[in-house]
Protein backbone atom coordinates (compact mmCIF):
# COMPACT_ATOMS: atom_id res chain seq x y z
CA UNK A 1 0.00 0.00 0.00
CA UNK A 2 1.31 2.85 -1.06
CA UNK A 3 2.00 5.93 2.29
CA UNK A 4 2.76 9.17 2.81
CA UNK A 5 5.56 10.20 4.55
CA UNK A 6 5.25 13.52 6.79
CA UNK A 7 6.91 15.29 9.55
CA UNK A 8 5.14 16.92 12.42
CA UNK A 9 5.23 20.85 11.86
CA UNK A 10 3.66 21.09 15.51
CA UNK A 11 1.63 19.82 18.39
CA UNK A 12 -0.90 21.25 20.16
CA UNK A 13 -2.40 20.53 23.50
CA UNK A 14 -6.35 21.14 22.88
CA UNK A 15 -7.88 20.04 25.97
CA UNK A 16 -6.05 17.89 28.72
CA UNK A 17 -6.85 14.56 26.75
CA UNK A 18 -6.42 15.79 23.16
CA UNK A 19 -3.93 16.84 21.51
CA UNK A 20 -3.69 17.88 17.64
CA UNK A 21 -1.12 17.22 15.32
CA UNK A 22 0.21 19.86 12.10
CA UNK A 23 1.39 17.10 9.50
CA UNK A 24 3.01 18.25 6.37
CA UNK A 25 4.87 15.93 3.24
CA UNK A 26 8.28 15.16 4.30
CA UNK A 27 9.67 16.81 0.80
CA UNK A 28 7.86 19.97 1.25
CA UNK A 29 5.31 18.76 -1.27
CA UNK A 30 1.66 19.63 -1.23
CA UNK A 31 -0.44 16.60 0.13
CA UNK A 32 -2.67 15.13 -1.84
CA UNK A 33 -6.72 16.77 -1.47
CA UNK A 34 -9.30 15.28 -0.02
CA UNK A 35 -12.86 15.20 1.10
CA UNK A 36 -15.06 16.11 4.44
CA UNK A 37 -15.02 13.62 6.66
CA UNK A 38 -11.77 11.22 5.52
CA UNK A 39 -9.43 9.42 7.49
CA UNK A 40 -6.10 8.73 7.20
CA UNK A 41 -3.90 5.24 9.15
CA UNK A 42 -0.95 6.63 10.42
CA UNK A 43 1.63 3.67 11.29
CA UNK A 44 3.93 3.75 14.35
CA UNK A 45 6.93 1.58 15.53
CA UNK A 46 6.24 0.97 19.09
CA UNK A 47 8.87 -0.67 20.58
CA UNK A 48 9.73 -2.72 17.26
CA UNK A 49 5.94 -3.27 16.56
CA UNK A 50 4.16 -1.24 13.73
CA UNK A 51 0.65 0.00 14.98
CA UNK A 52 -1.50 1.33 12.94
CA UNK A 53 -4.38 4.23 14.14
CA UNK A 54 -7.35 5.18 11.85
CA UNK A 55 -7.51 9.20 12.27
CA UNK A 56 -10.03 11.38 10.75
CA UNK A 57 -9.23 14.53 8.68
CA UNK A 58 -10.23 17.48 10.21
CA UNK A 59 -8.76 20.39 8.68
CA UNK A 60 -10.10 22.68 5.47
CA UNK A 61 -10.50 20.60 2.34
CA UNK A 62 -9.24 23.33 0.90
CA UNK A 63 -6.13 22.95 2.33
CA UNK A 64 -3.64 20.69 1.04
CA UNK A 65 -0.20 22.64 2.67
CA UNK A 66 -1.22 20.33 5.75
CA UNK A 67 -2.80 17.53 7.30
CA UNK A 68 -4.64 18.17 10.97
CA UNK A 69 -5.50 15.38 12.61
CA UNK A 70 -6.86 15.04 16.59
CA UNK A 71 -6.05 12.49 18.94
CA UNK A 72 -7.90 11.65 22.19
CA UNK A 73 -5.52 10.09 24.88
CA UNK A 74 -6.83 6.53 25.55
CA UNK A 75 -4.93 5.08 29.04
CA UNK A 76 -6.69 1.75 29.37
CA UNK A 77 -5.62 1.40 25.29
CA UNK A 78 -2.81 -0.61 23.49
CA UNK A 79 -0.88 2.32 23.12
CA UNK A 80 -1.30 4.04 19.58
CA UNK A 81 -2.73 7.48 21.45
CA UNK A 82 -0.10 7.07 24.39
CA UNK A 83 2.75 7.21 21.96
CA UNK A 84 1.08 9.66 19.94
CA UNK A 85 0.85 12.11 22.93
CA UNK A 86 3.72 10.84 24.37
CA UNK A 87 6.36 10.48 22.04
CA UNK A 88 5.90 12.27 18.82
CA UNK A 89 6.88 15.83 18.98
CA UNK A 90 7.44 18.93 16.07
CA UNK A 91 9.92 17.52 14.03
CA UNK A 92 9.04 13.41 14.36
CA UNK A 93 8.27 11.90 11.05
CA UNK A 94 5.12 9.46 10.80
CA UNK A 95 4.08 7.35 8.07
CA UNK A 96 0.37 7.76 6.76
CA UNK A 97 -1.67 6.33 3.91
CA UNK A 98 -3.73 8.11 1.46
CA UNK A 99 -6.57 9.87 2.64
CA UNK A 100 -9.73 7.46 2.08
CA UNK A 101 -13.83 8.67 2.82
CA UNK A 102 -16.19 6.21 4.37
CA UNK A 103 -18.10 9.22 5.73
CA UNK A 104 -19.03 11.25 3.37
CA UNK A 105 -21.49 13.43 2.92
CA UNK A 106 -24.46 12.38 0.45
CA UNK A 107 -24.85 14.47 -2.55
CA UNK A 108 -28.46 12.95 -2.58
CA UNK A 109 -29.61 14.74 1.17
CA UNK A 110 -31.10 18.55 1.14
CA UNK A 111 -30.22 18.30 4.80
CA UNK A 112 -28.00 17.61 7.03
CA UNK A 113 -27.63 16.98 11.11
CA UNK A 114 -24.39 16.09 12.28
CA UNK A 115 -24.07 14.31 15.59
CA UNK A 116 -20.68 14.29 17.63
CA UNK A 117 -20.00 12.54 20.48
CA UNK A 118 -16.28 14.34 22.64
CA UNK A 119 -13.60 13.70 20.22
CA UNK A 120 -16.14 12.41 17.32
CA UNK A 121 -16.28 15.90 16.29
CA UNK A 122 -13.46 15.26 14.43
CA UNK A 123 -14.80 14.21 10.98
CA UNK A 124 -17.07 17.05 11.39
CA UNK A 125 -14.44 19.34 11.09
CA UNK A 126 -13.30 18.93 7.66
CA UNK A 127 -17.30 17.83 6.47
CA UNK A 128 -18.02 21.07 7.35
CA UNK A 129 -15.84 22.62 5.40
CA UNK A 130 -17.06 21.22 2.50
CA UNK A 131 -20.72 22.17 3.58
CA UNK A 132 -20.16 25.95 3.76
CA UNK A 133 -18.54 25.71 0.42
CA UNK A 134 -21.42 23.93 -1.01
CA UNK A 135 -23.89 26.13 0.80
CA UNK A 136 -25.75 23.26 1.86
CA UNK A 137 -28.61 22.79 4.85
CA UNK A 138 -26.91 21.68 8.04
CA UNK A 139 -26.33 21.94 11.55
CA UNK A 140 -23.93 20.79 14.21
CA UNK A 141 -24.93 18.96 17.28
CA UNK A 142 -22.23 18.37 19.45
CA UNK A 143 -22.46 16.74 22.92
CA UNK A 144 -18.93 16.74 25.63
CA UNK A 145 -18.45 15.51 29.54
CA UNK A 146 -17.53 18.72 30.41
CA UNK A 147 -16.57 22.49 29.74
CA UNK A 148 -12.71 21.53 30.01
CA UNK A 149 -13.30 18.89 27.34
CA UNK A 150 -14.94 21.40 25.19
CA UNK A 151 -12.29 20.59 22.17
CA UNK A 152 -12.63 23.18 18.99
CA UNK A 153 -15.52 25.26 20.51
CA UNK A 154 -14.36 28.45 19.55
CA UNK A 155 -13.32 27.36 16.01
CA UNK A 156 -16.74 25.52 15.71
CA UNK A 157 -18.56 28.69 16.64
CA UNK A 158 -16.51 30.74 13.78
CA UNK A 159 -16.82 27.70 11.34
CA UNK A 160 -20.79 27.38 11.84
CA UNK A 161 -22.09 30.29 13.66
CA UNK A 162 -25.71 29.85 14.90
CA UNK A 163 -25.74 26.36 12.78
CA UNK A 164 -23.73 24.98 15.74
CA UNK A 165 -25.59 23.14 19.30
CA UNK A 166 -23.39 22.43 22.26
CA UNK A 167 -24.48 19.97 25.38
CA UNK A 168 -22.17 20.10 28.19
CA UNK A 169 -22.96 16.50 30.33
CA UNK A 170 -21.47 18.09 33.29
CA UNK A 171 -23.94 20.96 33.52
CA UNK A 172 -26.87 18.40 32.88
CA UNK A 173 -27.06 19.50 28.73
CA UNK A 174 -28.52 16.66 27.04
CA UNK A 175 -28.87 16.46 23.44
CA UNK A 176 -32.56 14.85 23.01
CA UNK A 177 -31.78 12.45 19.52
CA UNK A 178 -35.74 11.14 19.65
CA UNK A 179 -37.13 14.87 19.69
CA UNK A 180 -34.37 16.00 17.02
CA UNK A 181 -35.46 13.09 14.36
CA UNK A 182 -38.98 14.26 15.05
CA UNK A 183 -39.60 17.19 13.59
CA UNK A 184 -37.11 16.89 9.99
CA UNK A 185 -38.30 17.21 6.63
CA UNK A 186 -37.81 14.49 3.94
CA UNK A 187 -34.35 14.24 2.46
CA UNK A 188 -32.84 14.99 5.92
CA UNK A 189 -29.61 12.87 6.69
CA UNK A 190 -28.30 12.32 9.90
CA UNK A 191 -24.38 11.57 10.43
CA UNK A 192 -22.82 10.32 13.57
CA UNK A 193 -19.76 10.14 15.58
CA UNK A 194 -19.50 9.25 18.73
CA UNK A 195 -19.25 6.99 21.91
CA UNK A 196 -20.72 3.12 20.82
CA UNK A 197 -23.82 3.47 22.53
CA UNK A 198 -24.55 7.19 21.52
CA UNK A 199 -24.61 5.84 18.01
CA UNK A 200 -26.22 2.70 18.74
CA UNK A 201 -29.23 4.82 20.24
CA UNK A 202 -29.40 7.19 17.12
CA UNK A 203 -29.66 3.86 14.83
CA UNK A 204 -32.38 2.39 16.84
CA UNK A 205 -34.49 5.54 17.12
CA UNK A 206 -34.23 6.30 13.65
CA UNK A 207 -35.14 2.66 12.58
CA UNK A 208 -38.21 3.31 14.91
CA UNK A 209 -39.10 6.79 13.60
CA UNK A 210 -39.12 5.01 9.98
CA UNK A 211 -35.98 6.72 8.92
CA UNK A 212 -34.10 4.45 5.79
CA UNK A 213 -30.61 2.78 6.83
CA UNK A 214 -29.08 4.95 4.14
CA UNK A 215 -30.37 8.26 5.76
CA UNK A 216 -27.75 7.55 8.63
CA UNK A 217 -24.42 7.51 8.60
CA UNK A 218 -22.07 6.80 11.50
CA UNK A 219 -18.30 6.20 11.49
CA UNK A 220 -16.92 4.07 14.47
CA UNK A 221 -12.87 2.92 14.45
CA UNK A 222 -13.08 0.39 17.18
CA UNK A 223 -9.60 -0.36 18.48
CA UNK A 224 -8.56 -4.38 18.02
CA UNK A 225 -10.13 -6.11 21.33
CA UNK A 226 -7.71 -8.75 22.95
CA UNK A 227 -8.22 -11.77 23.37
CA UNK A 228 -6.75 -15.35 23.90
CA UNK A 229 -3.89 -16.39 21.64
CA UNK A 230 -4.64 -18.34 18.64
CA UNK A 231 -3.23 -19.84 15.57
CA UNK A 232 -3.78 -18.42 11.56
CA UNK A 233 -2.92 -20.68 8.99
CA UNK A 234 -2.89 -18.93 5.04
CA UNK A 235 -4.15 -21.91 3.09
CA UNK A 236 -2.70 -20.51 -0.08
CA UNK A 237 1.44 -19.24 1.35
CA UNK A 238 0.87 -22.15 4.19
CA UNK A 239 2.26 -19.72 6.59
CA UNK A 240 1.18 -20.28 9.73
CA UNK A 241 1.24 -17.27 12.20
CA UNK A 242 0.79 -16.86 15.96
CA UNK A 243 -1.94 -14.17 17.19
CA UNK A 244 -0.80 -13.11 20.63
CA UNK A 245 -3.72 -11.79 22.77
CA UNK A 246 -2.94 -8.33 22.64
CA UNK A 247 -2.16 -8.61 19.08
CA UNK A 248 -4.90 -7.74 15.90
CA UNK A 249 -4.58 -10.91 13.67
CA UNK A 250 -4.16 -8.56 11.04
CA UNK A 251 -0.96 -6.89 12.96
CA UNK A 252 0.25 -10.77 13.15
CA UNK A 253 -0.09 -11.80 9.77
CA UNK A 254 2.22 -8.38 8.97
CA UNK A 255 4.41 -8.80 11.25
CA UNK A 256 4.69 -12.10 10.15
CA UNK A 257 5.50 -10.48 6.61
CA UNK A 258 2.19 -11.25 4.74
CA UNK A 259 1.15 -8.13 3.23
CA UNK A 260 -2.92 -9.01 3.83
CA UNK A 261 -5.34 -5.89 2.27
CA UNK A 262 -6.29 -3.35 5.00
CA UNK A 263 -7.65 0.31 4.41
CA UNK A 264 -9.90 1.47 7.62
CA UNK A 265 -8.25 -0.72 9.96
CA UNK A 266 -11.13 0.11 12.24
CA UNK A 267 -14.17 -2.46 10.93
CA UNK A 268 -15.90 -0.06 8.63
CA UNK A 269 -14.69 -0.63 5.43
CA UNK A 270 -14.66 -4.13 4.33
CA UNK A 271 -11.38 -4.29 2.51
CA UNK A 272 -9.69 -6.60 4.87
CA UNK A 273 -12.45 -9.58 4.61
CA UNK A 274 -10.81 -13.16 4.46
CA UNK A 275 -12.07 -16.28 3.74
CA UNK A 276 -12.17 -18.38 6.36
CA UNK A 277 -11.36 -22.02 4.84
CA UNK A 278 -11.92 -23.39 8.73
CA UNK A 279 -11.85 -23.08 12.53
CA UNK A 280 -11.77 -24.79 15.05
CA UNK A 281 -13.41 -22.99 17.37
CA UNK A 282 -15.58 -19.90 17.36
CA UNK A 283 -14.95 -16.86 15.13
CA UNK A 284 -15.45 -13.32 17.77
CA UNK A 285 -16.42 -11.33 14.95
CA UNK A 286 -15.71 -7.64 16.23
CA UNK A 287 -16.58 -5.49 12.53
CA UNK A 288 -19.26 -3.37 11.78
CA UNK A 289 -19.50 -4.92 7.75
CA UNK A 290 -20.23 -8.39 7.96
CA UNK A 291 -24.56 -8.61 8.72
CA UNK A 292 -24.94 -10.29 11.89
CA UNK A 293 -26.28 -13.03 8.94
CA UNK A 294 -23.01 -13.14 7.75
CA UNK A 295 -21.45 -13.46 11.17
CA UNK A 296 -23.18 -16.46 12.06
CA UNK A 297 -22.28 -18.40 9.05
CA UNK A 298 -18.67 -17.75 10.21
CA UNK A 299 -17.60 -18.14 6.15
CA UNK A 300 -15.70 -14.28 6.29
CA UNK A 301 -13.45 -12.58 8.61
CA UNK A 302 -12.64 -8.76 9.18
CA UNK A 303 -8.67 -9.32 10.67
CA UNK A 304 -8.87 -5.71 11.75
CA UNK A 305 -11.06 -5.98 14.62
CA UNK A 306 -12.14 -9.97 14.91
CA UNK A 307 -10.21 -12.79 16.10
CA UNK A 308 -10.96 -16.52 17.27
CA UNK A 309 -11.65 -18.29 20.35
CA UNK A 310 -9.69 -21.32 18.53
CA UNK A 311 -6.62 -23.76 17.98
CA UNK A 312 -6.15 -22.95 14.57
CA UNK A 313 -8.46 -20.96 12.12
CA UNK A 314 -7.48 -21.08 7.91
CA UNK A 315 -7.97 -18.66 5.75
CA UNK A 316 -7.88 -18.21 2.24
CA UNK A 317 -4.63 -15.86 1.68
CA UNK B 1 -35.09 -15.59 -21.87
CA UNK B 2 -31.02 -15.90 -20.97
CA UNK B 3 -31.66 -17.96 -17.32
CA UNK B 4 -29.09 -16.90 -14.83
CA UNK B 5 -28.63 -12.95 -16.51
CA UNK B 6 -30.19 -9.98 -15.31
CA UNK B 7 -30.17 -6.88 -15.96
CA UNK B 8 -29.14 -5.12 -12.61
CA UNK B 9 -30.82 -2.31 -13.52
CA UNK B 10 -33.80 -3.16 -14.34
CA UNK B 11 -36.76 -2.60 -11.70
CA UNK B 12 -37.92 -5.10 -9.47
CA UNK B 13 -41.92 -4.64 -8.33
CA UNK B 14 -43.85 -5.67 -4.83
CA UNK B 15 -47.07 -6.22 -3.23
CA UNK B 16 -47.64 -3.01 -1.64
CA UNK B 17 -47.26 -3.84 2.29
CA UNK B 18 -47.52 -1.39 4.95
CA UNK B 19 -43.70 -0.37 6.59
CA UNK B 20 -44.00 -1.17 10.23
CA UNK B 21 -41.98 2.18 11.19
CA UNK B 22 -43.14 4.92 10.10
CA UNK B 23 -44.36 8.62 10.92
CA UNK B 24 -46.74 8.52 8.24
CA UNK B 25 -47.94 6.70 5.27
CA UNK B 26 -48.49 8.34 1.88
CA UNK B 27 -50.22 5.89 -1.24
CA UNK B 28 -49.98 7.09 -4.43
CA UNK B 29 -52.44 4.95 -7.35
CA UNK B 30 -53.49 5.47 -10.14
CA UNK B 31 -56.09 3.01 -12.71
CA UNK B 32 -55.15 -0.61 -12.22
CA UNK B 33 -53.02 0.70 -9.36
CA UNK B 34 -56.52 0.52 -7.09
CA UNK B 35 -56.49 -2.91 -6.98
CA UNK B 36 -52.91 -2.51 -5.19
CA UNK B 37 -54.46 0.07 -2.87
CA UNK B 38 -57.21 -2.57 -1.99
CA UNK B 39 -55.10 -5.22 -0.93
CA UNK B 40 -52.99 -2.53 0.86
CA UNK B 41 -56.24 -1.72 2.97
CA UNK B 42 -56.77 -5.36 3.80
CA UNK B 43 -54.03 -5.34 5.65
CA UNK B 44 -53.99 -4.44 9.49
CA UNK B 45 -53.92 -0.63 9.10
CA UNK B 46 -51.21 1.32 10.41
CA UNK B 47 -51.92 3.73 13.44
CA UNK B 48 -49.62 6.50 11.96
CA UNK B 49 -51.96 9.19 9.56
CA UNK B 50 -52.33 8.12 6.41
CA UNK B 51 -52.89 10.15 3.02
CA UNK B 52 -54.40 8.37 -0.07
CA UNK B 53 -54.66 10.03 -3.50
CA UNK B 54 -55.95 8.16 -6.03
CA UNK B 55 -57.37 8.82 -9.71
CA UNK B 56 -59.45 6.08 -12.58
CA UNK B 57 -58.36 6.08 -15.42
CA UNK B 58 -60.80 7.50 -17.22
CA UNK B 59 -60.40 5.63 -20.24
CA UNK B 60 -60.54 2.34 -18.62
CA UNK B 61 -63.86 -0.13 -17.88
CA UNK B 62 -62.72 -0.47 -14.76
CA UNK B 63 -62.92 1.84 -12.33
CA UNK B 64 -62.27 1.47 -8.05
CA UNK B 65 -62.85 5.31 -6.76
CA UNK B 66 -66.29 3.84 -5.36
CA UNK B 67 -65.08 0.79 -3.75
CA UNK B 68 -61.56 2.49 -2.37
CA UNK B 69 -63.81 5.91 -1.20
CA UNK B 70 -66.17 3.47 1.15
CA UNK B 71 -63.23 1.23 2.42
CA UNK B 72 -60.84 4.70 3.53
CA UNK B 73 -62.75 6.70 5.20
CA UNK B 74 -60.28 9.34 6.18
CA UNK B 75 -57.59 11.00 4.25
CA UNK B 76 -58.34 10.30 1.06
CA UNK B 77 -58.37 12.55 -2.28
CA UNK B 78 -59.64 11.42 -5.10
CA UNK B 79 -58.23 13.40 -8.29
CA UNK B 80 -59.63 13.37 -11.84
CA UNK B 81 -56.46 12.16 -13.32
CA UNK B 82 -52.93 10.92 -12.23
CA UNK B 83 -51.70 14.57 -13.25
CA UNK B 84 -53.63 15.90 -10.72
CA UNK B 85 -52.69 13.23 -8.63
CA UNK B 86 -48.87 14.22 -8.84
CA UNK B 87 -50.28 17.79 -8.33
CA UNK B 88 -51.58 16.59 -5.60
CA UNK B 89 -48.58 14.74 -3.99
CA UNK B 90 -46.71 18.05 -5.17
CA UNK B 91 -49.03 20.04 -2.36
CA UNK B 92 -48.61 17.45 0.40
CA UNK B 93 -44.58 16.79 -0.04
CA UNK B 94 -43.58 20.33 2.13
CA UNK B 95 -45.15 19.02 4.61
CA UNK B 96 -44.17 15.60 4.65
CA UNK B 97 -41.42 14.88 7.75
CA UNK B 98 -38.50 12.28 7.71
CA UNK B 99 -40.17 8.84 8.50
CA UNK B 100 -43.09 9.31 6.11
CA UNK B 101 -43.32 6.39 4.30
CA UNK B 102 -44.38 6.19 0.50
CA UNK B 103 -46.00 3.95 -1.08
CA UNK B 104 -47.06 3.92 -5.47
CA UNK B 105 -48.76 1.77 -7.55
CA UNK B 106 -50.26 2.30 -11.18
CA UNK B 107 -48.10 1.68 -14.42
CA UNK B 108 -44.76 1.46 -15.11
CA UNK B 109 -44.60 5.20 -15.90
CA UNK B 110 -46.75 6.63 -13.34
CA UNK B 111 -44.67 5.17 -10.68
CA UNK B 112 -41.52 6.89 -12.22
CA UNK B 113 -43.38 10.58 -12.19
CA UNK B 114 -44.29 10.08 -8.61
CA UNK B 115 -40.68 9.12 -7.97
CA UNK B 116 -39.79 11.78 -10.55
CA UNK B 117 -41.52 14.09 -7.80
CA UNK B 118 -40.52 12.43 -4.50
CA UNK B 119 -36.90 12.87 -5.59
CA UNK B 120 -37.06 17.10 -5.42
CA UNK B 121 -37.73 16.39 -1.66
CA UNK B 122 -34.39 13.98 -1.08
CA UNK B 123 -36.25 10.79 -1.04
CA UNK B 124 -34.81 8.00 -2.79
CA UNK B 125 -36.62 5.63 -5.03
CA UNK B 126 -34.73 2.44 -2.81
CA UNK B 127 -37.38 3.80 -0.15
CA UNK B 128 -40.25 3.52 -1.88
CA UNK B 129 -42.49 0.72 -2.07
CA UNK B 130 -43.51 -0.03 -5.76
CA UNK B 131 -46.23 -2.18 -7.00
CA UNK B 132 -46.65 -2.34 -10.90
CA UNK B 133 -50.36 -2.44 -11.89
CA UNK B 134 -52.12 -3.44 -15.11
CA UNK B 135 -49.71 -3.59 -17.53
CA UNK B 136 -45.89 -4.02 -18.74
CA UNK B 137 -45.96 -1.40 -21.15
CA UNK B 138 -42.65 0.50 -20.84
CA UNK B 139 -41.17 4.04 -21.83
CA UNK B 140 -38.63 3.71 -24.09
CA UNK B 141 -35.59 6.28 -24.73
CA UNK B 142 -34.10 6.27 -27.90
CA UNK B 143 -30.39 6.35 -27.51
CA UNK B 144 -29.94 7.99 -31.02
CA UNK B 145 -32.20 10.64 -30.90
CA UNK B 146 -33.28 11.18 -27.34
CA UNK B 147 -36.98 10.74 -27.58
CA UNK B 148 -38.86 9.20 -25.11
CA UNK B 149 -42.04 7.07 -26.23
CA UNK B 150 -44.82 5.92 -23.79
CA UNK B 151 -47.08 3.37 -23.57
CA UNK B 152 -44.72 0.78 -25.43
CA UNK B 153 -46.36 -2.70 -25.79
CA UNK B 154 -44.07 -4.38 -28.50
CA UNK B 155 -40.13 -4.76 -29.43
CA UNK B 156 -39.29 -4.23 -31.68
CA UNK B 157 -40.68 -0.33 -31.65
CA UNK B 158 -40.48 2.27 -34.02
CA UNK B 159 -39.24 5.87 -32.83
CA UNK B 160 -41.84 8.55 -32.80
CA UNK B 161 -38.89 10.74 -33.12
CA UNK B 162 -36.39 9.51 -35.73
CA UNK B 163 -38.14 6.52 -37.17
CA UNK B 164 -35.36 3.91 -36.59
CA UNK B 165 -36.83 0.57 -35.38
CA UNK B 166 -35.79 0.11 -31.90
CA UNK B 167 -34.92 -3.20 -29.96
CA UNK B 168 -36.13 -2.13 -26.39
CA UNK B 169 -33.63 -3.22 -23.80
CA UNK B 170 -33.97 -4.25 -20.07
CA UNK B 171 -31.29 -1.96 -19.30
CA UNK B 172 -33.63 0.73 -17.26
CA UNK B 173 -33.07 4.60 -16.72
CA UNK B 174 -34.16 5.88 -13.08
CA UNK B 175 -33.55 9.42 -14.02
CA UNK B 176 -35.34 8.84 -17.10
CA UNK B 177 -37.79 6.53 -16.07
CA UNK B 178 -37.42 4.45 -19.51
CA UNK B 179 -35.68 1.76 -20.80
CA UNK B 180 -33.18 1.88 -23.76
CA UNK B 181 -33.71 1.50 -26.93
CA UNK B 182 -31.30 0.82 -29.64
CA UNK B 183 -31.25 0.77 -33.61
CA UNK B 184 -32.06 -2.81 -34.38
CA UNK B 185 -30.77 -2.95 -37.67
CA UNK B 186 -27.16 -1.01 -37.31
CA UNK B 187 -25.41 -3.47 -38.65
CA UNK B 188 -27.84 -5.27 -41.47
CA UNK B 189 -29.81 -2.00 -42.13
CA UNK B 190 -32.78 -3.53 -43.53
CA UNK B 191 -32.90 -6.69 -41.43
CA UNK B 192 -35.49 -5.71 -39.35
CA UNK B 193 -36.91 -8.44 -36.62
CA UNK B 194 -41.04 -8.91 -37.08
CA UNK B 195 -42.60 -6.57 -33.63
CA UNK B 196 -43.66 -8.91 -31.39
CA UNK B 197 -46.17 -7.63 -28.58
CA UNK B 198 -44.11 -8.68 -25.14
CA UNK B 199 -45.56 -5.61 -23.10
CA UNK B 200 -49.43 -5.82 -22.47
Amino acid sequence: MSVLNVKVAEVEQVTEVVKHFTLVQENGEPLPRFSGGSHVVVSMDINGRIHRNPYSLMGSTANTDSYHISVRKQENSRGGSVYMHEQVKPGSTLQITYPTNLFAISKLGRRHILIAGGIGITPFMSQISDLNRLGYDYELHYAYRSPEHAAFREQLQEMCGDRVHFYVDSEDERLDIPDLLSHQPLGTHVYICGPVPMVKALHLHAKNLGWPDNHVHSEEFTAPPSGDEFTVELALSGMEVTVPGDMSMLEAMEEAGAEPPFLCRGGACGRCELEVVSCDGVIMHNDHYLSDHEKAEGRSIMPCVSRAKCSKLVVNL
Amino acid sequence: MERGYWIRSKPLYDSLVWKQHATGHVVIAEGEGGIAVLKLFQQMCPREPIKLLFADDTSATKKYADIITKLVPEGLQVCESGEAVLAALREQLPDCLMGTQFYVAGSEAFIWAVIEELKVYGVQDRNVEKELSGTLARSVYCVHCKTTDKDVHHSIHQCSGCGRHLFVRDHFSRRLGAYMGVMVDAEEPGNIPAAEEIYP
